[in-house]
């Protein structure tokens, strides 16, 4: 086990992290649902979420002494299994669900003219280390819907005037099971809807997409051309 | 001037002037004014050494977005609220225009098993010209072209000619572009399939058909050098 490692995926309960942190004061916190590039342990369908892989591949990996693990509404039921699979894996699993809709912090980044990379960079390392931001809100010319993606780089593709919607502005709210926020979208927006591919949150990006007239993508890994020149074709003629 | 659309097995060429295109002459279509037009396999363009004007398409020194070139292609032909498919060989990509303004698209971006490629391999295989195809009443569900595959086997197998087993490969691909471009009651249908009537005659039952040839993407790469861009028109 590594000693000084705590590693977490989603948005866990601030009260827990809180509780760990004064536990393991000089802890490196790893987000685990990241891609290190760690090989493939086999556990998993090749064909599945790679952002589940990456919390397998990254848990048995680098071996945390506790993973905090939400397992509820906030993440989703793959989140849960896989808590199981690490546990019998011989991890130490702290489940945890962060389901309250109240108490919502403002959305400040997530409007923010810093690019998108950034802005979602910045969103999740505020989980474990929250700290107040005051950036400059723009005009929106276009959304992004959804969970960080696995591959970053696509957000490269947009420009700074992008709001971001779905999942991520959940967490910059501080209420990832607000599923009202989370179907949220400004409807003169023209915005790309994502979705991880083999993750069950497609349904809500494909069905908003269509609702909004927005344009529907899912990635499996890392995005290729085509996918990047679908991007940049929506964003250019919209 | 040379404007190249360079799809995954042909290219199309269209030059304008005196550009000196002797060494692929053998490819030419047709001549229009001073216009050239050519179709040759793409594999061959490299040795070709063209002074490209601006191009789109699966090679990495491409200057423009397919389906932009697309929509800049199409844009000043079609009624000002239709949706262009153009369907070739290796990809699908169809985009809508309403009150004359881009509106919606889409790009199957990555699973070439239900396009052009598979049905030339097929024809291939089976030893099978392409003009012998007839629109045929069955279709197979192609949504994986894999499991269309199969289903052609299992046909030819039980005793059906392989010119009507891919025959209702080639409706399932007809019934599949016009679902995945959104169902709409017109196609202005652009690239290869053009030319395949036993495509044509498929895509027609399901809604009516006005074919724009396989230089479409070549027209938008010259509208948009003349400043035509649907950009500035949006």
């Amino acid at each position: 086990m590594s000693s000084d490692k705590i590693g977490f995926w989603g948005y866990p309960d601030p009260e827990i992290v809180e509780k760990i942190k004064k536990e393991y004061p000089n802890a490196e916190w790893i987000d685990l649902d990241i891609d290190y590039n760690y090989p493939d342990k086999n556990i998993l369908p090749e064909s599945y979420c790679k952002i589940i892989k990456n919390i397998i591949n990254n848990s048995l990996e680098i071996k945390p002494i506790k993973i905090i693990a939400p397992i509820g509404k906030d993440k989703c039921d793959s989140g849960w299994f896989a808590a199981q699979v690490l546990r019998d894996k011989g991890l130490d699993i702290i489940e945890t669900k962060y389901e309250q809709t109240s108490n919502k912090n403002p959305i400040i980044i997530s409007k923010s003219n810093l690019p998108l990379f950034d802005k979602v960079n910045t969103i999740m390392n505020n989980i474990i280390t929250p700290k107040k931001y005051n950036f400059e809100e723009v005009k929106p010319k276009f959304g992004f819907w959804g969970v960080p993606p696995n591959d970053m780089e696509i957000l490269n593709l947009f420009p700074n005037e992008t709001h971001i919607y779905g999942w991520t502005r959940c967490v910059e709210a501080g209420t990832p099971a607000d599923i009202d926020l989370e179907m949220y979208v400004d409807e003169d927006v023209p915005t790309v809807f994502y979705a991880q591919a083999f993750c069950s949150k497609a349904q809500l990006a494909k069905y908003l997409a269509d609702k909004y007239n927005g344009l529907y993508i899912d990635i499996d890994d890392y995005a290729n051309n085509s996918i990047k020149a679908k991007i940049e074709a929506f964003l250019r003629l919209r | 001037m040379i404007y190249l659309d360079a799809g995954t097995t042909y290219s199309k060429i269209i030059s304008i002037g005196e550009a000196n295109l002797s060494e692929i002459n053998s490819f030419l279509i047709k001549e229009e004014n001073d216009r050239k037009y050519y179709i040759l396999p793409s594999s061959m363009i490299k040795s070709k050494n063209l002074k490209i004007t601006k191009s789109c398409g699966h090679m990495s020194s491409a200057t423009e977005n397919e389906i932009i070139a697309l929509a800049n292609g199409a844009r000043n032909i079609i009624d000002t609220d239709s949706t262009v498919l153009d369907l070739g060989s290796r990809d699908a990509k169809w985009i809508k225009f309403k009150d004359g303004k881009f509106h919606d698209m889409d790009w199957n971006t990555s699973c070439a098993s239900s396009t052009g490629a598979t049905v030339e391999m097929l024809l291939k295989f089976y030893n099978v010209k392409r003009e012998e195809l007839e629109f045929n009443e069955e279709k197979f569900a192609v949504t994986c072209g894999i499991f269309g595959l199969e289903k052609i086997m299992d046909d030819i197998s039980n005793g059906t000619k392989p010119v009507e087993a891919i025959s209702k490969f080639v409706h399932g691909i007809a019934y599949n572009a016009w679902s995945f471009a959104k169902k709409p009651e017109k196609i202005y249908l652009s690239g290869g399939f053009c030319e395949n009537k036993c495509f044509v005659e498929s895509l027609k039952q399901y809604c009516d058909i006005e074919s724009l040839g396989r230089f479409i993407l070549c027209e938008g790469l010259i509208n948009s050098d003349k400043k035509e861009d649907v950009l500035t028109h949006a």
